[in-house]
Order: C-alpha cells, then sequence, then structure tokens
C-alpha cells in the first residue's frame, strides 16, 4: 500500500473528541433511576471456609434491598466450542463470590442498598464464623514435603496418569527434601514437574560450549491495576440483561456473561464505548459482573457495584511470579547451542495460568537454541487470582534469560547487541517442541534489522563506550535487550455498510480499551474503498448495535486478525460492486476498479452512493439479505439485523497464513546508579519494533513505549509483598506497590519501527501491544549490570536497597526465592 | 485486612472561624474530635474505615492559621500553611531553603497544594501493618507484627526500637529539628512552646502518638528562630519513586562554617527512628572541624553507631551512613575514585 | 517480640495452628462480627440529630462557572458530589486515595484531588472541572486542543485529571520545558503508561495557550 491516504498515516480516532470533554462515559458513570449500590464484603483470612452467616441485623437496616451469597449464583455452564465440542465448566473454578475464600481480599458475599453508606453499614453487621485452614503463600513452600497446600485437597491442577482429555483437577505435588539442597544460596531446585518438551541435543550442545552457565532468576508478582476498576451496572428490561462494564472485547464478552449467568447470548446487551484500560485482565470481561446482575434480579432493581482500588487490586488480575534456573551453553560467537530451562511458576488457588509453560515457547523463538529442553510447574497459593497481563509468559522467560545472555556475552568478550542479532530468528524461524521432524514457526521475523536500526538511532556505541565508568558518585550503563510475542489470530469477521449517502458504516466489534485498534483497523477497509475517513462512521462499543464476530483484544492479536476481516469484508464490498457496475454499466466485472469515491472501468463510472442504492434494489448477496455462510452466528445476528440499508461488505477472514505470527522489539536502555544510595534512573530508552505494516503512527508509538514502560514497571519498583506468616498482603496501596510515574522514566523517549509488511498477511499488520515489555524490563536490568557488573541482582524488581546492599557486600544480599518479598 | 475497606463512614462536621472556637470544641468534644488539616493522613484512615470518629474539626477557615510572618529575624508559620506555599515562599527559600526544598518534595503537586506544614509534622506513621489495621501495640494491643522473623520490614526502623519499629515519615519534620524550630500548641486558652526536637514522641514514651498532641492539642505556628538563617543547608530524599512514596531515609541538615571549618552543626536523619533523629554525637564530633575526608567519614561512622537492622531493612544502616556524608560534604562523592 | 519466638528459616512451612492467626480476629472459632476486626471501634451513627454549630447539608457550589444547589453530607467529598449529585462524570475515580490523580479538579485554579476535599470546604471556591473547560459553543481548551492534535493518552481514564493538572499549572507556568511540565502533572498517573505521548500532546497543549494569549 504504497501511496496510502490513510493507513500508515495519523488522524484522530472518533472517540477522542468525548473523552478530551469528559462526555465519555465508563460503567461507573451511568445512573439508571432507582439505582441501588452494592458492596463486597472480602474474606479477611487467606483461606478459611463459612461455617455460619448471620446477615439478621443488616437485613433490619433500612435501606438494605438484598444480599448476596454464592450460592446465589448460577453455576457456570460448561463452553461449547464451534466444533460442538463440550468444555466442562470447572467447580473447582473463580467464582464472583465464594463460601470457601481461598484468598485474602477474595468477595465472600454482597450486599445492594439505597446507598452506598448503607451498604457498607450493612457489611459491618453481618456475622461471619469463619473457620481457619491451611494456607500457603509462597510456591517453593508448598512444595516441600511437609508444606502446607492451598486447597484441601491439594496444590496444583492437572489430570490422572495417561488421560489427557479428561478434565483438570485438584492434585498434590511434593518435591523431596533433598530436592532443595541449594535453595538458600539461590539455585533453583529442579523437582517433579507438569510440562516437559525438548528438542535437539543437549548433551553435545553442551559439549561444544565455550561457556556454560547455570543461573537462577526470578520475576515479582505484578497487579495489573487497570486505572478504572471493574465496576459494573446490570439491569433487566424485557427479559434481557443489560450490563455495562469494562472489557477487552464485546461479543465475546456478552459469551461469557451469557455462560456465567446462563442466558442465550441474544437475552444479553453490553454496553462498553470506554474501557480504563485492560493489559490482559478482562479479557471478556470480569465474572464479578454477575454480582449487580443477580442483585438486580432478586430486587427487581438497576444495580451498581463500584469496586474500589483496593477491591481491584485482589480480584483486578496479578501477573505470576516465575522462577527460572537457565542452564544455558555458548558457542565462541555467541551462538547458544544448549539450553535447559525449569521454570517453576506460581498461581493462586484458581484456574492455573499458562505462563511457566509458555515461557519455553518464547524463548525457543527468540533466541533460537541449537537444543532445548524445556520444563514448567505451576502450583498454587492462597493469592488472588492470577490473569494473562501483557506478554503473560514471555516477559517472565525473557527477563529470566536475557542477563544469562548478557553474562555470556562478557565472558566470550562479545557486544550485548551481536550476541542477540547472532542467536535472533530469521525469516519463518521454529519455536517450541518439535512433533517429528517439524517445528512450528514464525510467519516473518525482522528483528536483526530491529537491532540494527537501534543500534544506530540509539548511539549505541557511544554509550557502550561509557558503561561502567565511575564518575563521582555516579555511574552509567547501558544494555539492550530482544523480546517477541505472538501478534495476530486469523478466522474473523468484517462487517460494513455503504449506505446511499455515500457514507460507509462500520460495525466494529473491537474493544475500546485503549488500543485504537477499535477504529484503527478499520482504516483498511475505507482505504480499500477509496473512501476519505470524513466519509467513515463507526459504531463500537454496544453490543445491541449490531457488531460482527471480533477477537478479544488480547495477545496483541487486534491489529492482525482485524484487518485481515477488514480486508475480507472489503474484499467483498468490492466484489459486489463490481459486479453491480458490470449490471448497470455493461463490461466485465473485472474491468471495474475502486476510484474517488466511485467505481469505473475507464470509461463508465458509477458513484459508491449509487452503487449502494443498486444493492438495495437488488437485495440478496448485496444488501446483506443473503450471506456467507462461514461467518459466525453473532455476525449473522447483526448482519440481518443491517439487512437493506445498502452496499453490505460482510466476509469472514479465510486467507491463509503459513506459520504463527509474532513481533519483536528491541529495546535499548541507559541507566545512571549513585552508588551512595543505590538509587538509579533510566536516562534513556529507546524501542524498535518489527510489526509488520504500520496502520497507526502514533497509536504505534503509544503501545510500543507505553509497555515498554510497562515492563521498566516490573524492573524498577513495582511488586506484591505479603506477609508469609500470616498469609496477608502487605503491598495494599500504589504508594506501596508503586507502578510507576511520570518521573520514573525517561524525559525522552524514541521508538521506530522496521515497516516491512509480514508477507502471510494481505495486510501485513501485526500487533505491538504485548512484545515490548519484556524489552523494556530486561534492557533496564542488562543496563544495570553493565553499569555495576554481573551477579549483582538475581531478581527483579531492582530496587536501590537490592543495589546498595550488593554494593556494600560484593554479592546479592536480597534473598533469592523467597515469594512475595 | 479486608472485610471492608472503603465508604467513608459518616461524621458531624465542625468547621471553626477562629481559633478560640477551635479550641472551645476540640475542650468540649475531647477524645471524640479528630482535627483535619489538609485531610491527607486522616482520610486514608477514615475511608478505610480503620479508625472512626463522630466528630470532625476542620480547621482551614481558622486565620490565625495561616500565613508566614518575620518575626525577630526569624518566621513564623502558621500550621495551615499548604506544602507548596512554603516551598514556594520567598522568604523561606532565602533564609530557610532546607525547609523549602523539604516541603517541595512531599508526595505529588495536588497534595502539596493542599497538605499542610501542621499536617505533615504531626501526621501518623506508615507501617503498612498498623496502617491496615493489625492491632498491635501502637494500636492498643500487645504485639509488634513488623518486628518478627517472618514479616517484611523493609521500611522500619534502624535506631531506637522500643518494641514498635515504625519510623517517622514527615519530610519536613527533619528539617524542621535542624533549624531548632519550636512548636506552638494552643490548649483551651492556654499556649505552650515545644522545641521541635521535643515534639516528637518515641515508643519508649508513649507507643501510641508520634508527637506530644494529646485530645483536646492544637498545633497553632511553627516558630523558626533566626539562628540557622543562611546557614549551609543539605537535604536529600531517599525514595524508590520520584512521587507520592514516603522517604525511606531522609536527611536535613544545617552547617554555620568559617575558614572552612564547621563551627555549629544540625544534622537530622528521618525514616530510620519512630522520631527525627538529630545526630548529637555526629554534631559535637563536627563543632570545629575542617571538611575533610576524615571528618566525613567520622560523621557517617558516628551516625550509624547502634544501628539494629531487621531481617529487610539492613539497607538503610549504609545508607543513612551516606546521606550524613554527603550532608558534611555538601553534596555526592566527586572524582572518579 | 510477637509469640514466634522460633526462628523460621525462609522456605520452611509454619505449622498452622490458630496461634498463627491474628489476635482479636478470630477467638477460638466463636462467630464474630465483621466490625470486631477493626480497632477503636466507635458505634455507627444512624440517624443522630445534628449537633449545634455542625455544617448545613444544602450549599450553593459554584462549578464552572454555574451556581448549583445541592445537598452535601459532611463526610462527602468533592469528587462524589461532582459525580453523584451534579452529573458530572468526566472527573473519575481511579483510587479514591489521593494517589492516581484522575480525580483533579481546579479550586480556584489549583489542581487538587477531588476525592480528597471535603465538598464543604470548597463551598465559597471557584471550581472548576474537564465539563467546563470548552467554550459554550464547543470550542476546544488550548490543552484540550493539543491533546486532539497529538493523539494523546490511550484509555483515557486518566485523561481528565492530566488535563486540568496541566491546565493548573500552565496558568501559573506558561512556557514549561518539557521536565518542567512533567514535573507539573507528577502527581497524575497513567497505566496504559502513555506518558512520552501525553507530555507531546500537554507540550502542544502549552504551544497552542501561548498562541492564543498572543492573540
Amino acid at each position: 500500500m504504497g501511496d496510502n491516504k490513510l493507513v500508515g498515516r495519523n488522524y484522530t480516532t472518533p472517540d477522542l473528541l468525548a473523552k478530551v470533554t469528559g462526555r465519555a462515559k465508563y460503567a461507573e458513570d451511568f445512573r439508571v433511576d432507582g439505582m441501588l449500590y452494592a458492596r463486597l464484603l472480602l474474606s479477611p483470612l487467606p483461606h478459611a471456609r463459612v461455617r455460619s452467616i448471620d446477615t439478621s441485623a443488616a437485613e433490619a437496616m433500612p435501606g438494605v434491598r438484598a444480599i448476596l451469597r454464592a450460592s446465589d449464583l448460577p453455576a457456570p455452564a460448561d463452553v461449547v466450542t464451534d466444533l460442538g465440542e463440550r468444555i466442562a465448566a470447572n467447580p473447582k473454578g473463580e467464582q464472583a463470590l465464594s463460601d470457601e475464600p481461598l484468598y485474602a481480599g477474595e468477595p465472600v458475599l454482597a450486599v445492594a442498598a439505597v446507598d452506598e453508606e448503607t451498604a457498607a453499614a450493612a457489611i459491618e453487621a453481618i456475622e461471619i464464623d469463619f473457620e481457619p485452614l491451611p494456607f500457603v503463600v509462597d510456591p517453593l513452600v508448598t512444595l516441600r514435603p511437609d508444606g502446607p497446600n492451598a486447597r484441601t485437597d491439594g496444590n496444583c491442577w492437572g489430570r490422572p496418569a495417561g488421560e489427557p482429555s479428561a478434565p483438570i483437577d485438584v492434585q498434590v505435588m511434593k518435591w523431596a527434601s533433598a530436592d532443595f539442597g541449594e535453595v538458600d544460596e539461590g539455585t533453583l531446585p529442579e523437582g517433579e514437574h507438569q510440562d516437559e518438551w525438548a528438542f535437539g541435543d543437549l548433551e553435545a550442545g553442551f559439549r561444544d560450549s565455550a561457556v556454560v552457565l547455570d543461573e537462577t532468576f526470578s520475576t515479582a508478582n505484578n497487579q495489573h491495576h487497570v486505572l478504572e476498576p471493574r465496576s459494573a451496572l446490570a439491569y433487566w428490561r424485557n427479559g434481557k440483561l443489560y450490563m455495562h462494564t469494562g472489557t477487552q472485547s464485546t461479543v465475546q464478552t456478552v459469551a461469557s456473561i451469557a455462560r456465567w449467568m446462563r442466558l442465550d447470548v441474544e437475552d444479553v446487551v453490553l454496553i462498553t464505548e470506554y474501557t480504563g484500560g485492560g493489559f490482559g485482565s478482562r479479557a471478556t470481561g470480569a465474572v464479578i459482573c454477575t454480582v449487580p446482575a443477580v442483585l438486580s434480579q432478586m430486587t427487581g432493581s438497576p444495580v451498581m457495584m463500584r469496586v474500589s482500588r483496593e477491591e481491584e487490586q485482589y480480584i483486578g488480575g496479578i501477573r505470576p511470579a516465575l522462577h527460572g534456573r537457565v542452564k544455558a551453553g555458548f558457542a565462541s560467537d555467541g551462538r547458544l547451542l544448549a539450553l535447559d530451562l525449569f521454570v517453576v511458576g506460581e498461581n493462586s488457588a484458581y484456574e492455573p495460568q499458562g505462563d511457566a509453560s509458555f515461557a519455553g515457547n518464547i524463548v525457543s523463538l527468540l533466541y533460537q537454541p541449537r537444543a532445548m529442553r524445556s520444563r514448567a510447574t505451576t502450583v498454587l497459593t492462597n493469592t488472588p487470582p492470577r490473569r494473562a497481563q501483557s506478554q503473560p509468559g514471555g516477559m517472565q522467560g525473557i527477563t529470566i534469560m536475557e542477563p544469562v545472555v548478557s553474562k555470556a556475552a562478557r565472558e566470550l568478550g562479545i557486544d550485548q547487541v551481536d550476541i542477540r542479532r547472532v542467536n535472533a530468528p530469521v525469516s519463518k524461524a521454529p519455536f517450541g517442541p518439535a512433533f517429528g521432524n517439524n517445528r512450528a514457526y514464525c510467519t516473518s521475523a525482522f528483528l536483526r534489522e530491529a537491532l540494527d536500526l537501534g543500534v544506530e538511532l540509539f548511539d549505541w556505541e557511544t554509550r557502550k563506550a561509557r558503561s561502567g565508568r565511575r564518575n563521582g558518585s555516579k555511574v552509567r550503563g547501558s544494555g539492550v535487550s530482544v523480546s517477541t510475542f505472538v501478534a495476530g489470530s486469523t478466522g474473523f469477521d468484517g462487517l460494513f455498510v455503504i449506505k446511499p449517502d455515500g457514507k460507509m458504516y462500520v460495525q466494529s466489534g473491537v474493544g475500546n480499551l485503549g488500543t485504537e485498534s477499535f477504529s484503527d483497523v478499520h482504516r483498511v477497509a475505507a482505504e480499500m474503498m477509496g473512501l476519505p475517513w470524513e466519509k467513515v462512521e463507526v459504531a463500537w462499543g454496544d453490543t445491541s448495535q449490531n457488531l460482527p464476530w471480533t477477537c478479544v483484544s488480547g495477545g496483541s492479536q487486534t491489529t492482525h486478525a482485524m484487518t485481515r476481516a477488514a480486508h475480507a469484508a472489503a474484499s467483498d464490498a468490492i466484489a459486489k460492486a463490481q459486479e453491480i457496475a458490470a449490471r448497470a454499466l455493461g463490461g466485465s466485472p473485472a474491468s471495474y476498479r475502486i476510484a474517488d469515491e466511485g467505481i469505473t472501468n475507464g470509461t463508465r463510472s458509477m458513484t459508491l452512493a449509487e452503487v449502494a442504492r443498486r444493492a438495495v434494489e437488488l437485495g440478496g448477496r448485496y444488501d446483506g439479505h443473503e450471506l456467507p455462510d462461514d461467518i459466525n452466528e453473532f455476525t449473522t445476528r447483526s448482519a440481518t439485523a443491517l439487512a437493506g440499508q445498502g452496499l453490505m461488505g460482510v466476509a469472514r477472514d479465510a486467507y491463509s497464513r503459513d506459520g504463527t505470527t509474532f513481533s519483536f522489539v528491541a529495546g535499548f536502555a541507559e541507566v545512571e546508579v549513585d552508588v551512595e544510595t543505590g538509587n538509579y534512573h533510566i536516562v534513556d530508552y529507546m524501542a524498535v519494533g518489527d510489526s509488520g505494516t504500520i496502520i497507526h503512527p502514533r497509536s504505534y508509538g503509544g503501545q510500543i513505549l507505553g509497555r515498554s514502560i510497562l515492563g521498566m514497571g516490573h524492573a524498577l519498583a513495582q511488586k506484591t509483598v505479603y506477609d508469609q506468616h500470616y498469609g496477608l498482603p502487605l503491598a495494599t496501596r500504589m504508594y506501596q506497590s508503586r507502578p510507576p510515574t511520570i518521573l520514573d522514566i525517561p524525559r525522552n523517549m524514541k521508538w521506530e519501527a522496521v515497516n516491512l509488511p509480514d508477507p502471510e498477511s494481505p495486510v501485513g499488520a501485526k500487533g505491538i501491544g504485548e512484545p515490548p515489555v519484556a524489552a523494556g524490563a530486561a534492557a533496564i536490568l542488562n543496563a544495570l549490570s553493565a553499569a555495576l557488573g554481573d551477579d549483582m541482582f538475581r531478581r527483579s524488581p531492582v530496587t536501590l536497597d537490592n543495589i546498595l546492599m550488593a554494593l556494600e557486600h560484593g554479592r546479592p544480599m536480597q534473598e533469592p526465592l523467597t515469594a512475595h518479598i | 485486612m479486608a472485610i471492608l475497606h472503603d465508604v467513608i463512614p459518616p461524621f458531624q462536621l465542625f468547621q471553626p472561624s477562629s481559633l478560640d472556637e477551635a479550641a472551645e470544641l476540640l475542650e468540649a468534644y475531647g477524645d471524640d474530635a479528630w482535627i483535619i488539616a489538609g485531610g491527607m493522613d486522616s482520610f486514608d484512615w477514615l475511608k478505610d474505615r480503620t479508625k472512626r470518629t463522630e466528630v470532625v474539626v476542620e480547621l482551614g477557615q481558622v486565620p490565625e492559621l495561616q500565613g508566614i510572618r518575620e518575626v525577630d529575624g526569624g518566621l513564623e508559620i502558621g500550621a495551615m500553611t499548604t506544602l507548596t506555599d512554603i516551598a514556594e515562599s520567598a522568604i523561606i527559600n532565602e533564609r530557610f531553603s532546607v525547609l523549602a526544598k523539604a516541603a517541595g518534595l512531599v508526595a505529588s503537586p495536588q497534595i502539596r497544594h493542599q497538605g499542610t506544614i501542621g499536617g505533615n509534622v504531626s501526621q501518623d506513621t506508615r507501617c503498612t501493618y498498623y496502617r491496615s489495621g493489625w492491632t498491635c501495640y501502637r494500636a492498643g494491643g500487645n504485639t509488634c507484627y513488623a518486628d518478627t522473623p517472618t514479616a517484611v520490614n523493609r521500611e522500619h526502623a534502624i535506631l531506637n526500637a522500643s518494641r514498635c519499629v515504625a519510623v517517622s515519615p514527615s519530610d519536613t519534620a527533619p528539617a524542621l529539628v535542624a533549624l531548632d524550630a519550636q512548636m506552638v500548641i494552643r490548649r483551651g486558652s492556654r499556649e505552650r512552646v515545644v522545641d521541635a526536637v521535643d515534639y516528637f514522641v518515641g515508643p519508649d514514651l508513649d507507643i501510641t502518638r508520634m508527637t506530644v498532641l494529646e485530645h483536646g492539642d492544637l498545633l497553632t505556628s511553627i516558630r523558626m528562630p533566626a539562628t540557622w538563617s543562611g546557614a549551609r543547608f543539605y537535604f536529600e530524599k531517599v525514595r524508590d519513586r520520584e512521587v507520592w512514596d514516603f522517604p525511606l531515609v531522609n536527611i536535613a541538615s544545617a552547617v554555620r562554617e568559617s575558614g572552612g571549618r564547621i563551627e555549629e552543626a544540625r544534622v537530622v536523619v528521618g525514616a530510620v527512628a519512630a522520631r527525627p533523629l538529630r545526630l548529637r554525637a555526629v554534631e559535637n564530633a563536627l563543632a570545629g572541624q575542617l571538611v575533610n575526608t576524615q571528618t566525613i567519614a567520622r560523621a557517617g561512622e558516628l551516625a550509624i553507631e547502634g544501628a539494629r537492622p531487621l531481617r529487610f531493612n539492613g539497607y538503610k544502616v549504609p545508607l543513612m551512613r551516606n546521606l550524613v556524608q554527603r550532608a558534611v560534604r555538601g553534596g555526592p562523592v566527586t572524582g572518579t575514585a | 517480640m510477637s509469640q514466634d519466638d522460633e526462628q523460621t528459616p525462609r522456605s520452611e512451612p509454619t505449622p498452622v495452628t490458630r496461634r498463627t492467626f491474628i489476635k482479636g480476629v478470630i477467638a477460638g472459632g466463636v462467630a464474630v462480627s465483621s466490625a470486631a476486626y477493626l480497632f477503636r471501634n466507635s458505634p455507627l451513627l444512624t440517624g443522630r440529630a445534628a449537633r449545634a454549630g455542625s455544617v448545613e447539608r444544602l450549599v450553593t457550589l459554584s462549578v464552572n462557572g454555574q451556581t448549583r444547589r445541592v445537598d452535601v453530607a459532611p463526610q462527602e467529598t468533592l469528587a462524589n458530589t461532582l459525580r453523584y449529585k451534579l452529573g458530572l462524570t468526566g472527573t473519575k475515580l481511579g483510587c479514591d486515595r489521593a494517589e492516581c490523580g484522575a480525580c483533579t479538579v481546579l479550586v480556584d485554579g489549583v489542581p487538587r484531588y477531588a476525592c480528597s476535599v471535603l465538598t464543604h470546604t470548597v463551598r465559597t471556591r471557584e471550581i472548576q472541572t474537564i465539563e467546563g473547560l470548552a467554550a459554550a459553543d464547543g470550542t476546544l481548551h488550548p490543552v484540550q486542543q493539543g491533546v486532539v492534535e497529538e493523539q494523546g493518552f490511550q484509555c483515557a481514564y486518566c485523561m481528565s485529571g492530566f488535563i486540568m493538572a496541566a491546565v493548573g499549572f500552565l496558568n501559573k507556568n506558561p512556557e514549561p520545558t518539557r521536565e518542567e511540565l512533567a514535573h507539573g502533572v507528577s502527581g497524575n498517573l497513567c497505566r496504559c503508561q502513555d506518558y512520552d505521548k501525553i507530555l507531546t500532546a500537554l507540550e502542544r497543549g502549552a504551544e497552542i495557550s501561548r498562541e492564543v494569549a498572543r492573540g
């Protein structure tokens, strides 16, 4: 798309004016007549069973309308896939409320009242007898032979041996005492594990290596802390449930709500035009929204449930901490010949997050080891639910791996960029386990190009030269990190109508959580239809507005998936327009092409407005009365409702794709450490991305730098803190958990994109939401070790106390493997 | 601990329009009255429902508590003066810049526009156990949750602990102690003046309070004598993030020199003990000394004598030592040594 | 010291007994009121008559240049009054604890966290919210215009707070460097971490403000 008018150019998204004037309404901004207010009662204990509850005093309070218990909620329904496969609901999975809370802060019950003061007073008047149960908040503690388990029936999820399609259930995993021999020195034990895969000859790889390293590194748990809590407003009208809540998708959230509430999808309307952040924590909504839904049913009134910041940090999601043991062998040119990765992932007591398992996949792609073994185990603790957070598993795996690569480069006397360059994936590079002789591979990789661009733009050589040089109390260091993550899915639907007014009315099913993809992806369709953006109207955020089946805005998939869907829908409209033109004006359809808001064969033309009018007259496929067979039922319903209004472009993305889509980022950072205080700041940072074709530069820049900063937070100071003895959280405020502020990052950050199209997509665009995270985190860590030397820290975040103590004592003094400190 | 930590419970609100009226209200309501200045400390307790009150006496309309006045070459600052006003005050920057700098580093701009110096020096500790409502000594219980083998006590005290290991979180407090400030307290119709260093209370004296203020007392103003006007000042606040965070360690110092020799010094370190610590041993050792490598090193070593680190706050020992050295030196170490 | 005098090695489990729970929280499985988890528990006020001298509930506020008459409880914060009683939901609640800035409004031109202002303390002040920035005919304030031109912000939940903080700051510092501007809005948190683009947008807003001032 060389002479693009829209794709690749900046523009003002259709939501910006509402946002900038304060008119944009997020979930808790809505008001409905007769609205009641719901508040939650949270468990004070890390694991307990409710023996009895006396709500009589609360019920007697004037203004209290209903009290909701776990037993009042519908049991979640099974999931039925597109292929008719039934996946049974997990009876031990996370629910909105629980009579056996499995973490401190878990919602136990809810009260609906005429105002929040009454609801709060009622909660305090409820008498609960809790039976305390054994608890644990450290994955290595539960793995000990006599360590407590997070659940009464075990501390991990698994299937019975030899039954790969049995539902998962709680099991017990214990390591032997002997396994823990070196744990106090910071060496991660390698006991029994759940997942394992391998390829290549590991032994030969180590044998051939010039340098072999055996390192342990741990990352921290980190709350998503989306700025808008997952408050929800629910009410019922004519048998339909109306839900206002923040989410990262639209129709897929409707599917979730329907499943949680045991409703038909047609009986759920979701209003979610504006969501204050997601980062993976509410891909298809949050189950807590069933609380106001059921309370509304019970009371006959609309119910607004405001979730406080403290509640949000409990139910809002946490990225799991991973402990990683890396044994890596490098050739003298830096080539990674053997990689033996062992990962222990911490989980809540609920559904397992796949971070520990996925870490190995990501690392295998990013560093292309000649031989690799990946072993992973995930264990349960009595801490809040883990949810995917931007680059789940990948961020942690890369953060664990990067210090090893840096150390190897120093021992081999190789430049830090060069060692990552020599190991970088190229073209259709393999990743993950082997299936026979085959391995999966990515669709494209231009990481080397990204590194080369960064070296030049970041002035790498100059900064490298001053790394480690002491100047008064200050010492600087520069580091580089590479990163990758999946960046595109396929198979979703595009839908729009060009009406006789000559305008394109796009139905956008993309969630509006700040990525701007809800609008950006449709620029492709507008470009193909030759329309100026002023002639495009985007409907989004309200599922009663006939939205098509759309991907979730998670996993960085939207830009790729929905530009393909937009391309498919536009191709469909163009083909129809060609047929209409041929019928009206003569000649063959193929002789017609789009130009100047119309369609022409060089001698005869029609405007798109006229084409639209003709489409309505002709009916059938042209105006949506007949629809393709392969679109999703959601799209079919929506398209049917829109039939007869103009020229309809509707199609499923059925384009082929050879490989799995990944995006790549190279991050470059310079830090300055004050050796008298241990404090450091990031002097400069730059990110270079390979995400294929860039659709909207400003939006891309916001993502690549914004997500880099998310990663920086993981390196700088952000983490959870628990008192292990009591199983209770200590960092319950943001001044304690420490998400980065505007003053914690460099003042002028830069980004660049390689901008080479991905060959496996007609648009060539890939996502960017996640790959920058590890680049931001690990570039900082690598810059620190460039400033201070290797072996100064072995876990992240690295805070001033860690650095000062390491400088004082010549070695890392922070407890290496204790969780939540 | 959870259950419910939100929705501020109702209270009666009084907004006296004079100092006399404020004093009368406090006398009348005694233990039931809660003073709100900027509210930044109070709201955290009240919104979390961890502490309650029936009556709030809000001081925003009491004119006698406002203003910065010159008095005998020194200054008198009304307790309700905002931190922004102090940070931006021309006269404070000219004569007592250490206080202006300290005030300018508190929290965030919006908090400084509203938070007051009186509130900042009188604020309660930020020990996370205590703030979360655990029933410790300070809360009237009979244990300390932070001083155990398993507690996470990264931000707690390394000096002068006495059953309680909480620290003073104020940034302006060390500066005021360094300036030999005096706190003017009204009770009923009587007024008393307390030296800043004695305004703060350690757990050995009273484990439930951070200052000498009792129910019925009202801090009305803070006086700074001319003594340290124009001295060589140093202030540094070390914290994790550059905004919002309380100090991990902070330091305020005032030094009078002549001919390269220190005549007299004040060195006060905060967030290492329950009170801002005036390091008299260091001050005595500095008197009459040249500012050279030995003096600087000695000051640092003296400062941390007797420090008792807990499991997670050992870094405060070298940090305090290095900050004291910086204060004496006048800045970070220079050169490539 | 607490009851746990034994040294607990770091990765060893602690045997779970009743003693390992906080004193005063649970006692031998007896039913406990949830309010017992709190200390200094005062009797909750229900239906008590107002004492002499306490504030009148009905107040007049000046918001965005308009006089608004509203019933305000003594403990009510400005954020709650704006959002729930005056229908001005542009001011957001991100944390309600003065540590995110999403609720920033101007009180007599000074940026304040509305969540931490008792409405009764601003009865005589001029309050300005995001809704009061644009002109009656819809012309955007220069800072809003800067945001539009640079596509500032992502999810925009923090946007109102940032813009109000910037407007308040620029009124006193019309020509800041990028560093000074960052300090000016340092009391605002963005979780999408759009800080770099936000600063560029606010810088553009400052530039437009100066252009408008020059006429």
